[in-house]
Parts: C-alpha cells; sequence; structure tokens
C-alpha cells in the first residue's frame, strides 16, 4: 500500500547523519519524514561514549553554527569535558566531551520529536523507488510505499554488516541490531561501486569489577568548556573522572600467542580498517618494540557501571578478551559486560557523488555518513546536515551549497570524499585542513551563521545571539583600536603591573596585545568590565592576523580557479599532452571546476593549464 | 570549429634537433599523430619501430634531397611520449631545413622553442625539474652548462631537493602528530629537535640555494658590471675581454647612453659583461637618472669588477656606489704604467695579467671547470630562497618554545615551495607518514 502523505525529503536511518539530515531539511521547510528500523536507537552512539576531538570538535561547532543539534545534545549528555590541545594555539585546541550514551540518545530524540515539519515513521526500507534515472520514494518492509521527493540515505554500518569476535561471525549492523539486508542487495544493484571497510570496538568491562585506585584519574577541565555556541554550564549534568591505566608486556604476550585465532590476521576480515584507530592486536603487532599503550578508562554514562575501555578494540575470540583484559593493570578482576568485536560492512565510493551529496547516478537520492567512507560521528552528522539541506533545496530548485576548504572543515571533508574518494573509514584531522589557522572553534559563527540564516538553517533565537555576539566583538575591536597607552601614563603602569611589558612610544592596546608575550587577562584590569570570551576571541584574531592575511592570496588564486568550470561531458582520454594515468584519473573524478581538478593526487601545473586550454577553446566555441 | 583549423595540443610538429652548423650529422625530429604517415611520404617506405633503416628524403615535388637513417618510435615509447620519427641526414643545414619544410607541406607545423620538451612533460615522461634541465641543455650555448644540465637531467638536483623535502617531511610528521594526537604523549618542541631540525635544514639549504645560483648562471650567463673613475679604463677592459671571444655587442633600448652590454664567455661560462661607462657623480637632472639606472646595473650584477687606475690611486668613486653590490672585485689597471707592479694588476693596453683576471672572474662566479653545477632555473632559486624564509620564520616561534600551530605553518609553507620543484606532499601522505611512524589510536 502506499502511505497517504507525501514528503519533499525522506531521511532513512535515525543515527547521527540521518538525525541531522531530518532536522536540517525540516529547519529549511521541507516536510520531512524519518523512517528507521527502531525508535529506540534514534541517536545511538554505537561506538565509544564520547562527542568532539581533535578536528571533530571543529565539525561540531560548525553544526552547531548552522543551528544542528550535536553540539547542544553533547553539552546535555557531557560528564566529563576537557579542552585538548590547551597549551597549543587556539586554532588547535578542540573541546571533547565524554558522553552518557542515554542522555545523548534522549536529547536527540527530544530534538527530532519538537521539530515542526518532521515525521518519525519505525519500519525498515527494503527497496528504493526509481522511476527512470530519479528516485521517487521508498518501500518499507511490510510493504508500505512511501512517496517522496528526496531521498536522504544514511544507513551507517547496517549495509551488509557482519559482526566478527574470534573464528565466530554473523550478520549483523551492530551488536543486537539486524544489518538491512535487502537494501544492500537492491544497492548493489545500481550503478555505484561498493567498497568494504571495518571497524572495531573493545570489550565492555563492569565498572564494580574494576580497581581504580592503581589508575590514574583525569578530571574533566575547570573551567568547563561548553560545546554550543548557545550552551552554558549549567545546561550540562553531574560530571565524573576518566582513568588511564596500560597494557604490559604480559598482555603483548597473550596477544600474540593468539593471532592465529584473530579474523584480522587469518583473513576472514576483507574490510579496510582505519589506520588511526588500530585494534590492539594491530598495535601489537606492527609496533612490536612498544611494550604498553595507553587505555582511557571511559565511564558510559551516569546511570551505568559499565565502562568502554578506551584504546584495546579487538576481534580476537571471546576467551582470548577475558586474558588479556585481567593481565591489565586494575582490570585484574574485570567482568566483561560485553565482548568486543570487529564489524564489516559496504560503503559506497564517494567519488561517485556530487559536492550536494547527491549521488551522480541518480537524481533526488542523496548518502550521507559512514555509507560514504567515513567513521566518527561527527563527520556523519557533518555530512548529514548538509545532504538534508540539499535535498531540501533541491526539491525547492534551489541550488545545492556546500562550504569551500577555507570556510569550514565541512568543505575539506566533502572536498576530500568526493575528489579523493577514501579507502580507510575517513576521519577529520586537523592536518587536512589547510587553512586551519581560520577554521577555529571560535569563530564557526562568524564564518558560517550568516550563511546558515541566508540557507533558512539557522532560527530566530540562535541568530539574535550570533548578533549579539557580533556587536560585542566590533565595539571591543574598536575600543582595542582607539584606546592609546602613553608611555608613564596609568593604563600603561597597570598593563606593566600584569604582564610585565612596557611601551616606549604611544601604542593602541590592539598592537600591545599583539605582542607575544601579553595574554588576554593581562588587560582585564586594564579595560574593567569586558566579556573575557569576547576578549579572547579579539586576541585570537589579532594574534593570527598576519597569517591568516597571508592566506588570503592563496585562496584567491583557488577561487579563481574555481569559477573556472570544466564541462561535464569533456572526453578526457581524447586531450592530448595528458598523461594516461591523469586522463584515466579525471575520467573517473570528472571534476566540476579547475580548482577541483588542481587537488587529484598528481595532477601537473603543465596537465592544469591544458585542462585551462581545453575549457577556454571549449567557452570560445560556445560550449 | 572550421575543419582546416588545426587543433591545439594533437597536431604534429617538426624542427631540427641538432645544433645549427654543427657536426656532420643532423637530425630532424617529428613528433605527433601524423609523425609515421608524413615519414611515408618523404620516403615512400615504411618502418619498424626503434629499427635504424637506410632511405632516400625526397621533397614534395618527389626530388631528392639527402640520404640518411629514419628511426621510428611507437606512441607511449618516445622521448614525447607520442609517434615519433627521426630523420638522421648529413649536416649541412640547407638539407635539414629542406627536410622540415617537406615536413610542413605534408602537414607538420614548426615546433615552439623546448615544445618537444613540453610534450614530452605533459605526457609524464619527465619531471619539471628534468624537463626544464632538458630546455637548457638544448638552449645551452657552452661546454660546462652542457655537462650541468646533463647532472640535472639525471636527476642529482632533483634528488637532492628530495632528500630536503624528506627531513621537512619528518618534521611535518613529527609537528602534526603532535597536534593532531595530543593524548598520544609526542612532545615536539620539549626537546628542542625542532630547532635542531630547522636549523640543520637551513645550512643545508644554504648550500642547495648556493649551487642553485650559480646553476642559474650556467642556464642563463652571469652578469658582471665593470665600475670605476673616468679613465680607469673599462671600456678598454670590456674591449680586451670580449675581443678574445667572439662578443655580440647589444645596445640596451633606453639606456643606451648609460649602460653597454656584452655576451661572451669565460672559461666556458656564458657571461654578460656591463659597462657602466656613464657613471659620474652630477648635478644634471638628466644625467642623474643615468646614474640611477647605472646603479641599478650594479645592484643586479652577480659581480662588480672596480677597475682602479694603478698610476692615479686615489683616483676613487663614491663609496654609496657599491653599498648594495652583492660581490666586489678591485682590479688595479695600467699594471705598464707603474715601476714595481703588484702581483694580480692588469694592464688591458699590453694585455699582461688578462688570463689571471678571466679566471678570477669566473672563479668569484663560484664556477670551476669541473664543479657539479647543474642547471637550475630562476624559478628553482626563488622556491629554495622561499623555503628559506619560511623556515627561518619557523625557527624563530620555534626558540619560544610555543605556538607549534604557527610552526607547523611556516613549514607547511616551506614544503610547498619544495614542492614547487619536485611534485607536492599531500595532507594524505603526510597522515601515512605519521601512522605509520606513530602508534596512533585509542
Amino acid at each position: 500500500m502506499q502511505h497517504p502523505n507525501s514528503y519533499d525529503v525522506i531521511v532513512i536511518g535515525g543515527g547521527h547523519a540521518g538525525t541531522e539530515a531530518a532536522l536540517a531539511a525540516a529547519r529549511t521547510g521541507a516536510q520531512t519524514l524519518l523512517l528507521t528500523q527502531n525508535v529506540e536507537t534514534i541517536g545511538q552512539m554505537s561506538c565509544n561514549p564520547a562527542i568532539g576531538g581533535i578536528g571533530k570538535s571543529h565539525l561540531v561547532r560548525e553544526i552547531d553554527a548552522l543551528d544542528g543539534i550535536m553540539a547542544k545534545a553533547a553539552d546535555a549528555a557531557g560528564i566529563q569535558f576537557r579542552v585538548l590541545n590547551a597549551r597549543k594555539g587556539p586554532a588547535v585546541r578542540a573541546t571533547r566531551a565524554q558522553t552518557d550514551r542515554a542522555l545523548y540518545r534522549q536529547a536527540i530524540r527530544h530534538a527530532v520529536e519538537s521539530q515542526p515539519g518532521l515525521d518519525v515513521f519505525q519500519q525498515s526500507v527494503v527497496d528504493l523507488i526509481v522511476v527512470g534515472e530519479r528516485v521517487r520514494g521508498v518501500r518499507t518492509q511490510m510493504g508500505l510505499d512511501f512517496i517522496g521527493s528526496a531521498v536522504v540515505l544514511t544507513t551507517g554500518t547496517f549495509l551488509g554488516g557482519k559482526i566478527h569476535i574470534g573464528e565466530a561471525n554473523h550478520a549483523g549492523g551492530r551488536a543486537g541490531d539486524a544489518p538491512s539486508i535487502a537494501l544492500a542487495e537492491r544497492l548493489r544493484a545500481l550503478p555505484f561501486r561498493v567498497g568494504r571497510l571495518k571497524t572495531g570496538t573493545p570489550p565492555r568491562i563492569d565498572g564494580r569489577s574494576v580497581d581504580f585506585n592503581v589508575m590514574e584519574e583525569q578530571p574533566g577541565d575547570e573551567p568547563r568548556p561548553v560545546m554550543s555556541f548557545l550552551s552554558t554550564q549549567a545546561d550540562q549534568p553531574r560530571q565524573v573522572s576518566c582513568y588511564i591505566t596500560h597494557t604490559n608486556e604480559r598482555t603483548h604476550e597473550i596477544i600474540a600467542g593468539a593471532l592465529d585465532r584473530s579474523p584480522l590476521f587469518s583473513g576472514t576480515i576483507e574490510g579496510t580498517g582505519p589506520r588511526y584507530c588500530p585494534s590492539i592486536e594491530d598495535k601489537v603487532v606492527r609496533f612490536a618494540d612498544k611494550t604498553s599503550h595507553q587505555i582511557f578508562v571511559e565511564p558510559e554514562g551516569l546511570g551505568t557501571h559499565e565502562l568502554y575501555p578506551n584504546g584495546i578494540s579487538t576481534s580476537l575470540p571471546f576467551d582470548v578478551q577475558i586474558a588479556y583484559v585481567r593481565s591489565i593493570r586494575g582490570f585484574e578482576q574485570a567482568h566483561i559486560t560485553r565482548p568486543g568485536y570487529a564489524i564489516e560492512y559496504d560503503f559506497f565510493d564517494p567519488r561517485d557523488l556530487q559536492y550536494s551529496l547527491e549521488t551522480r547516478a541518480i537524481e533526488g537520492l542523496f548518502f550521507a555518513g559512514q555509507i560514504n567512507g567515513t567513521t566518527g560521528y561527527e563527520e556523519a552528522a557533518a555530512q548529514g546536515l548538509l545532504a538534508g539541506l540539499n535535498a531540501a533545496r533541491s526539491v525547492a530548485g534551489k541550488p545545492a551549497w556546500c562550504p569551500r576548504r577555507d570556510e569550514a572543515y565541512i568543505g575539506v571533508l566533502i572536498d576530500d570524499l568526493i575528489n579523493l574518494g577514501t579507502n580507510e573509514p575517513y576521519r577529520m584531522f586537523t592536518s587536512r585542513a589547510e587553512y586551519r589557522l581560520r577554521l577555529r572553534e571560535d569563530n564557526a559563527d562568524q564564518r558560517l551563521t550568516p550563511l546558515g540564516r541566508d540557507l533558512g538553517l539557522v532560527g530566530d533565537k540562535r541568530w539574535q545571539a550570533f548578533e549579539q555576539k557580533t556587536r560585542g566583538l566590533a565595539e571591543l575591536s574598536e575600543r582595542l583600536d582607539k584606546t592609546l597607552v602613553r608611555p608613564g601614563s596609568d593604563l600603561a603602569q597597570t598593563l606593566f603591573a600584569a604582564s610585565g611589558q612596557s611601551v616606549s612610544k604611544e601604542t593602541s592596546l590592539a598592537a600591545f596585545l599583539k605582542r607575544p608575550e601579553v595574554r588576554p587577562e593581562d588587560l582585564q584590569l586594564a579595560l574593567g568590565d569586558v566579556d573575557v570570551g569576547l576578549l579572547l576571541q579579539a586576541t585570537i584574531e589579532l594574534k593570527y592576523e598576519g597569517y591568516i592575511a597571508r592566506q588570503a592570496d592563496e585562496i584567491e588564486r583557488i577561487r579563481k580557479h574555481e569559477k573556472i568550470r570544466l564541462p561535464d561531458d569533456i572526453d578526457y582520454r581524447s586531450v592530448e599532452g595528458l598523461s594516461n594515468e591523469l586522463r584515466e584519473k579525471l575520467e573517473h573524478h570528472r571534476p566540476d571546476t579547475l580548482a577541483r581538478a588542481a587537488r587529484i593526487p598528481g595532477m601537473t601545473p603543465a596537465a592544469l593549464s591544458l585542462l585551462l586550454v581545453q575549457s577556454k577553446r571549449r567557452a570560445q566555441l560556445g560550449g | 570549429m572550421s575543419p582546416d583549423k588545426p587543433k591545439l595540443l594533437d597536431d604534429t610538429i617538426v624542427a631540427v634537433a641538432t645544433a645549427a652548423g654543427v657536426g656532420g650529422v643532423g637530425v630532424v625530429r617529428l613528433s605527433g599523430s601524423d609523425a609515421r604517415r608524413i615519414a611515408v611520404e618523404i620516403t615512400g617506405r615504411r618502418f619498424e619501430a626503434r629499427k635504424a633503416t637506410l632511405a632516400e628524403f625526397r621533397d614534395a615535388q618527389g626530388e631528392l634531397i639527402d640520404s640518411g637513417l629514419v628511426l621510428c618510435f611507437d606512441d607511449g615509447a618516445s622521448y614525447t611520449g607520442e609517434e615519433t620519427v627521426e630523420f638522421q641526414g648529413h649536416g649541412s643545414p640547407v638539407a635539414l631545413q629542406m627536410i622540415v619544410d617537406t615536413c610542413l607541406a605534408f602537414g607538420a607545423r614548426l615546433a615552439r622553442p623546448g615544445e618537444f620538451t613540453e610534450r614530452s612533460f605533459s605526457n609524464g615522461r619527465m619531471d619539471l625539474a628534468q624537463a626544464e634541465a632538458v630546455a637548457d641543455l638544448i638552449s645551452s650555448g657552452s661546454a660546462a652548462a652542457v655537462k650541468g644540465a646533463a647532472r640535472s637531467l639525471s636527476g642529482v638536483f632533483s634528488d637532492r631537493v628530495r632528500d630536503l623535502g624528506d627531513v621537512l617531511l619528518r618534521l611535518r610528521v613529527y609537528l602534526e602528530a603532535d597536534i593532531d594526537f595530543p593524548d598520544e604523549e609526542v612532545d615536539a618542541l620539549a626537546d628542542g629537535e625542532v630547532e635542531r631540525t630547522l636549523r640543520e635544514m637551513l645550512e643545508r639549504l644554504g648550500v642547495l640555494l648556493g649551487e642553485a645560483q650559480s646553476g642559474v648562471r650556467l642556464a642563463q650567463g652571469a652578469s658582471v658590471a665593470i665600475v670605476g673613475a673616468p679613465n680607469a679604463g673599462k671600456s678598454s677592459l670590456l674591449n680586451a675581454l670580449s675581443g678574445e671571444q667572439a662578443a655580440i655587442v647589444t645596445d640596451i633600448p633606453g639606456t643606451t647612453r648609460d649602460v653597454l652590454k656584452v655576451d661572451l664567455v669565460l672559461n666556458g661560462l656564458p657571461v654578460r659583461l656591463v659597462d657602466t661607462a656613464g657613471l659620474r657623480e652630477t648635478t644634471d637632472p638628466v644625467e642623474q637618472e643615468g646614474v640611477r639606472r647605472a646603479l641599478a646595473q650594479l645592484t643586479d650584477a652577480d659581480l662588480v669588477i672596480y677597475l682602479r687606475d694603478a698610476s692615479a690611486p686615489l683616483l676613487q668613486i663614491p663609496p654609496a656606489w657599491l653599498a648594495d653590490a652583492l660581490q666586489v672585485m678591485e682590479v688595479w689597471n695600467k699594471a705598464d704604467l707603474v715601476d714595481e707592479p703588484d702581483a694580480g694588476m692588469v694592464s688591458v693596453r699590453t694585455g699582461a695579467g688578462l688570463g689571471a683576471l678571466t679566471a678570477r672572474i669566473t672563479e668569484a662566479l663560484g664556477h670551476k671547470a669541473d664543479a657539479s653545477a647543474f642547471t637550475a632555473r630562476q624559478r628553482h632559486v626563488q622556491s629554495l630562497r622561499a623555503c628559506v624564509a619560511a623556515l627561518e620564520a619557523a625557527l624563530g616561534i620555534a626558540v619560544l618554545r610555543q605556538h607549534s600551530e604557527l610552526i607547523a605553518e611556516e613549514v607547511r609553507l616551506a614544503h610547498r615551495h619544495l614542492g614547487e620543484i619536485v611534485g607536492e606532499v599531500t595532507s594524505d601522505d603526510l597522515l601515512g607518514e605519521i601512522f605509520s611512524t606513530f602508534c596512533i589510536g585509542k
């Protein structure tokens, strides 16, 4: 049967990509349906219970700047907050929240259920309704059809999911949940390139069986950071500590002795795992000279004793898991509540997507999240927001939007995926962002909130808060520029007392603050009543000013290249002067602009000039 | 597009491949998709790839031009990467030109300078540094430059830049791992390793830059300016040096009355001699402009010869004129007018000491006849200089032992400048190195 409601946008999957996609589509006014196998697992964290971290928190702040839900949910669920890289420069500082799984799920579900224009329905999707080369809706397990103009697929690891524990394996989307086999088969029949990836989790441990006294306690940071631009500490629940322990030579012996029973080394697992998140057996093999590895012992939540021992994910047989866990200091009596496992799943080559995250092959069909080869809640949510937005825009007949690499980590993420694809689960790092000095946590709102407002993503509450911050920052900057410090003046003495820095000639406060030796807090007394957050941000802008100005030239050049469009139908095989290797790569990637062609690995300046000639020649011939 | 209009990139090009007027054998090279067809038209024969075949060369009217060997290379297996034919005839420039004209008549196009190399590069047959070395090899007019170009072509220069790139990559791996994996107990700034590496890099880059600069002189010729008080013998010295060599005297537009330039080869090194005859102290505004231009020549010159008059040792030029010069060599002229001339004095009039002076000049320009010099374009020198500047900035921050993200930014820039010479390193390459160096991951 056909459901009586028809939708603009149908989102399949209730994970981090799916919920942001559904919320974003609905925020811009699209009639939206969220279809999930299980309403109870909306917003479920399948892997470690944490949001943020290096590179990832930047994505979270950007999602927040576009009025997404992730940062607010992390504040509502965060039970330990830290600022990573606090001793390094502000561009690479990153907020990380240890979260309570249940609280996080609640926060997400509450947001979904409060969103006007968004319906939720529980059914497994078994098929896409495709007419010609355009998607028209989806069919669920019970034979129910939903008609929709655009479909966003966010099925995570559920497509063809297979779980490995030692020599045993079974089909599964996540421990305890069924995979989407029918949909995977259906999608494999469509013209997408499919690959296989692998990820893993550690065994979970009952906290009552653990001796915390022999471990190093890791409390949260004070002052406690917040994740969302709109949150305060009052939005956060009770705080607890994490703990650190280590593997030892005995642990490594046990693991080394059981490698023949690991599906990773026996060849049973075909998928590629992430290099930055290796299983413990991988670490023991690849870094044999290291006799110890760190384990972060993270609480799963306030209402449970269960622990997540971060750093020992595994697919070894269960008896080996018990043995090596109990060889670790503090875990001698540990009771494992859930075995660790590895999961293999299908992903679709993101190079088959456009920058809107719409597939090239099927009009109206969008992919977001792990299905595109990424890992991480934050990477998934960022794609979800973008796919939901662009699905709604395509239905409304508006052009797609994607931030540039110099505007947002979201832009870096999408650009990397679409241009380069990936052969391991893709995770964000700050080193992927060449303009990271300008892509900071503190200015994510300044970079994106005005754009988000224009796109219809940003609600009134956030917009008012943003306008207020912008005014405050402008006033403070003017004050710093116009306040002059004269040698010998009271002001100069106050500043000298705070910073130990003196002025030899009349100097603006801004110039004084720019000195490497001067910290923002040194100005607090001199400025009197000042918003500390704004002062900190004004300081960052001043200290990075020169670097950011220098990057502007580079960005300008790339923007020019972005304006040079490469027609869809160029036959690169017939472009003389290109090497065969580059011909194949160009045929494969089909970049839409010269700037994107420049990001294809192995591209040479000479080849770019050939492409430039091609595009100019075509332009002269009238396309 | 009109049907007879030649395509931009897939046409067939032709040129004489051997130097004009040289040797007993001359080569005409033809490259492009029509190369074989044209060879058949000219010789009336078919050819196997990579097999030298004796044939007669005839023009479009069937008249015999010459006879010689023909060599064919298949698409993908030639120097340019395209279908290529080489006609090896007798070295007569007239005969070679007739073969070229015949190729043109059968549809080929005359190659632009360096176009074979450009195609070779475009087809992925060589990297940029190698391609430029070939261009230099072709255009070099001196024996030493040929040797240097051959060295660069074999990858000596590229290899050394790559070695430095590897050091920079390891440094970045260290800095970036510290930034992206703060829980992994890497502290890039704690032990001073970053500073040490930066200092070592700067030292090695300094050496490479010095050699690259003499490489530029090999490829483009060094410039030497002669300066001195009136009547010190500047023009005579210029004439004497160029008189021994077959020099071309050129007037420089706009500066005719102030500066004269002469291109010549000294001990195998191409040198441009600049005579600043118009340089004198003056209050006349027109002449002041001339002085300003002449002074600019001094600043640009790789070497300034300050010619002194041994018979009038008190005659000097204002010291300010030489303040910006890169390198100044004082030479005493008119040894013949002095009773007991010092060693190293010259007499332009009698020719005494000129041979030794030539040796001094080429040595000052960093050129030794058997030096491991290589050609390096001005571009390379610029890239290396930019790399040095970025690393110096990085060192300036590193000594503060904070802001590793700014050090990383400067080192990223430095790395990119090296990449301009031998190809870029992507952030993915960098991450790959991090993962194989450190045991990363919770």
